[in-house]
């Protein structure tokens, strides 16, 4: 899968996870963006992610995550056996 | 109380309980949130709207979610994320209660439980349905 599909499909998440068909997400988007993105949700991301590219994330990994971009980034990797 | 740890839980395993939901409840939660919407608390009203009584606070009959996954699954190691309820049938005062819920995936990162759950009258119909989002502590 390529980068701007899997951004399609993370934006996809992004919108359900807060009820919000407009939201618009950027590599930059990160937690101080979203009023709503506190760490319940990032839990609600980070497991609709898990089931949706059927991906296995290590808790400190997922920890570690900046923004958008980087969460992209992993599941790129992740994709690729890397 | 039930003291399940997160790999002793399964897919499929569930639990169930009884409540009646008397007057006393029902007054209590029109005390402690200050609803005191008349379709809850004035039977007159209740019956010119249609309905055969007061009715439940939808809202009290949910709370019984907190109580499954707090009580029963997993228990004293539950953390509730969320609920998403549905109020399918109105619930009247004296009506008998079956909660039931059934773990229905999990998440190993974050040690998170979906439970399917729903509550029945003593008539066996569906009064609500919920998924709830229940983290395990350590």
């Amino acid at each position: 899968m390529k980068r701007a599909e899997i951004f399609e499909e993370v934006q996809k998440i992004f919108r359900k996870v807060f009820d919000d068909e407009q939201l618009e997400i950027k590599d930059s988007t990160y937690s101080g963006d979203i009023e709503d993105w506190d760490s319940l949700e990032h839990i609600n991301l980070i497991v609709a992610m898990e089931k949706r590219f059927q991906l296995k994330f290590d808790i400190q990994e997922v920890g570690e995550l900046e923004n958008v971009g980087e969460m992209i980034d992993l599941i790129e990797r992740r994709l690729n056996g890397q | 109380m039930n003291t399940y740890k997160y790999e002793n839980i399964y897919v499929g395993l569930s639990h169930s309980f009884q409540v009646r939901v008397d007057q006393k409840e029902q007054d209590s939660f029109s005390n402690i949130t200050g609803d005191v919407n008349p379709l809850h608390r004035d039977v007159a009203f209740a019956k010119k709207k249609g309905y055969e009584d007061c009715v439940v606070f939808g809202m009290l009959t949910a709370s019984y979610y907190s109580t499954l996954a707090g009580v029963y699954l997993p228990g004293e190691n539950s953390l509730i994320h969320g609920v998403d309820a549905k109020f399918l049938k109105p619930v009247f005062v004296g009506d008998t209660l079956t909660v039931e819920g059934k773990v229905s995936e999990k998440n190993d990162t974050y040690k998170l439980l979906i439970i399917k759950a729903s509550i029945r009258n003593q008539d066996g119909e569906k009064v609500s349905r919920a998924t709830i989002r229940v983290g395990v502590l350590e």
